[in-house]
């Protein structure tokens, strides 16, 4: 192209400004404020090296928050994809109504989490909530605190986050399966497989490439839970209702903390955890992308 | 496929249909109902159909100024990034500079990354000691384009790259300078593409939750924020919180209904487009 030499970042220019200041200065900010000591939002920051990282070393808070991002991860790896996948499948073959249930699947997609984590927090009402009046129905003397008791919480959170998410991968891998030839089943069949090898030989291994995709997102996802814990697990104690995300703007942002130092150092751990998970998976993407670039 | 197999198979599409609608189904129910009857009768028909949940959260919801405040927000700041965004993506796609491979991967980064990182640092930037913004709207409009970034620059650039070459030498060759080969060539081609990137940050922003409860007051509230503030006060009458619910949820499903083959890419694509 005629361009002079400029052109490029000219183009570049106000992407460049508002990714710099919105993103990329937050983060270096973030190191730089792990660095200090700040008591409350009305104290003063005081240097102090990197005790804040010794500290948190030592936070049960801390571990249990990780651990707890680790167990939903787990969660949607081995619950939510099987059963998208297994949803899609289902779907692959001549189904009434296939659309309605496409696009039923999907809807949780667009609404806010904040209305989610609303409908839910009704759903896992102990009086007369949706899921007690279902099981008083057999049960009547039946209640049961879903929500408040610690150690079951995080559990009826990660079926609100199936009931969100399912549909988005039983998407996925319909698109998947949608690129997998006719021909392959028919020859199949004619061959006198059977449905349930055609599914086992044929269907599950051309879906690798996107369970791959859905793996990837649902990795690099759970540490972005926020919103549906914060809003769910309110009335528990800190050990048992924290992930990364809300554990840092609690430590942040709840009355009477305003600890910026830790919290930041909180983040930045945040951020390399991140970093660590990602850079492997997404290396390959990375290359690719690159080379895409350098061919003319 | 035997008989019964098909029969097995739409029944169970149907359990999954139940556990993704019913809620739904139940929560708008919940706001016809009188809360008494709520409270005996979960999962019966509402015994009186009843407006007055409605009503009240027309009277004191506020919902009125928090749509037009996320509107305005997600309008602005989604135009904006879009801009950014297609501009980058076309020096990405079609010019030659020194650290362009790095610079696209610092971009991608950014998607990888959890927002809550960058929480503590933007209520710094954005308090009194910093531009001042925190409280307004425009605080959010910062990250929210910010952070909408990576994602449109890689599928603008995806599909700049996608381009028949043939027609953007022929506009250079007839002397289209670059901001013409962008501009009159590249963007009108690339609409499919645009319509994507705009659905899925606008759709992000209208339901993001955690900028806007760091860095909004309670003076100016997005939607998400007047609905979470309703819910704390309304806590203990679920007809008017499902009401409320209900006012926030029925547009979009209708916007939903009306174009979900759109919404349905637009929300899938970033993921699918490797």
């Amino acid at each position: 192209m005629h361009t002079r030499k400029y052109t490029p970042w000219l183009f570049l220019l106000p992407a460049l400004l508002a990714y710099g200041l919105f993103v990329l200065w937050p983060i270096v900010n973030s190191f730089q404020m792990s660095l200090f000591h700040w008591d409350g939002p009305m104290s003063s920051p005081a240097f102090y090296g990197l005790r804040n990282y010794s500290e948190l070393l030592h936070d049960k808070v801390f571990w249990y928050s990780l651990w707890h991002n680790l167990l939903l991860l787990v969660g949607s790896l081995a619950i939510q994809l099987p059963l998208a996948a297994f949803l899609a499948i289902l779907l692959h073959y001549p189904t009434w109504g296939r659309t309605v249930f496409r696009t039923a699947f999907f809807a949780p997609m667009i609404m806010p989490t904040v209305a989610i984590a609303i409908l839910w927090q009704y759903i896992y009402e102990p009086g007369n909530g949706l899921l007690t009046a279902l099981i008083q129905l057999v049960k009547p003397d039946f209640e049961f605190a879903w929500l408040a008791t610690p150690g079951w919480s995080l559990l009826w959170i990660f079926v609100t986050i199936c009931w969100q998410y399912t549909g988005f991968h039983t998407v996925l891998f319909m698109a998947g399966l949608s690129g997998i030839p006719n021909d392959y089943f028919e020859a199949a069949r004619i061959d006198g497989a059977s449905e349930w090898q055609i599914c086992w030989h044929i269907i599950l291994p051309l879906l690798k490439p996107t369970a791959i995709v859905s793996a990837t997102l649902s990795i690099v996802g759970s540490l972005k839970y926020f919103d549906l814990v914060y809003m769910m697990s309110g009335g528990l104690p800190a050990e048992s209702r924290e992930v990364l995300a809300t554990y840092i703007y609690r430590l942040a942002f709840d009355q009477g903390q305003g600890r910026f130092g830790y919290g930041s150092a909180a983040a930045v751990l945040l951020f390399l955890t991140a970093l660590l998970v990602v850079i492997p998976l997404q290396s390959r993407r990375l290359r690719s992308g690159l080379k895409e670039e350098t061919a003319p | 496929m035997s008989k019964t197999a098909t029969i097995l198979r739409h029944i169970l599409l149907l359990l999954f249909l139940l556990f993704t609608a019913y809620p739904l189904v139940w929560m708008a129910l919940c706001a016809f109902r009188t809360e008494g009857d709520a409270q005996a009768h979960p999962l019966a028909l509402p015994s009186k159909w009843v407006l007055d949940n409605l009503q009240a959260v027309f009277r004191d919801g506020g919902f009125g100024s928090a749509y037009l405040n996320s509107l305005l927000l997600c309008v602005a700041s989604v135009i904006v990034a879009v801009a950014f965004a297609a501009l980058a993506a076309f020096a990405f796609s079609q010019m030659r500079f020194p650290g362009r491979n790095l610079l696209f991967v610092l971009f991608l980064l950014g998607m990888m990354i959890p927002i809550h990182v960058t929480l503590i640092p933007l209520n710094q930037l954005m308090g009194s000691s910093g531009l001042g913004l925190k409280g307004s709207l425009l605080a959010l409009a910062g990250p929210y384009i910010g952070f909408a970034l990576p994602v449109s620059i890689l599928i603008l650039r995806n599909a700049f790259n996608a381009l028949p070459r043939d027609l953007l030498d022929a506009a250079r060759v007839d002397g289209c300078t670059a901001w013409g080969v962008f501009w009159n060539v590249a963007l009108p081609l690339s609409r499919p593409s645009l319509a994507t990137v705009f659905i899925f940050n606008f759709l992000t922003m209208w339901n993001e939750y955690a900028f806007a409860l760091t860095l909004l007051g309670p003076g100016v509230r997005t939607l998400p924020l007047a609905l979470n503030d309703f819910k704390g006060e309304h806590d203990i009458l679920i007809t008017q919180t499902s009401a409320a619910l209900l006012l926030v949820v029925i547009p979009l499903i209708l916007v939903y209904l009306f174009a979900q083959k759109q919404i349905i890419r637009g929300l899938t694509a970033g993921a699918v487009k490797e």
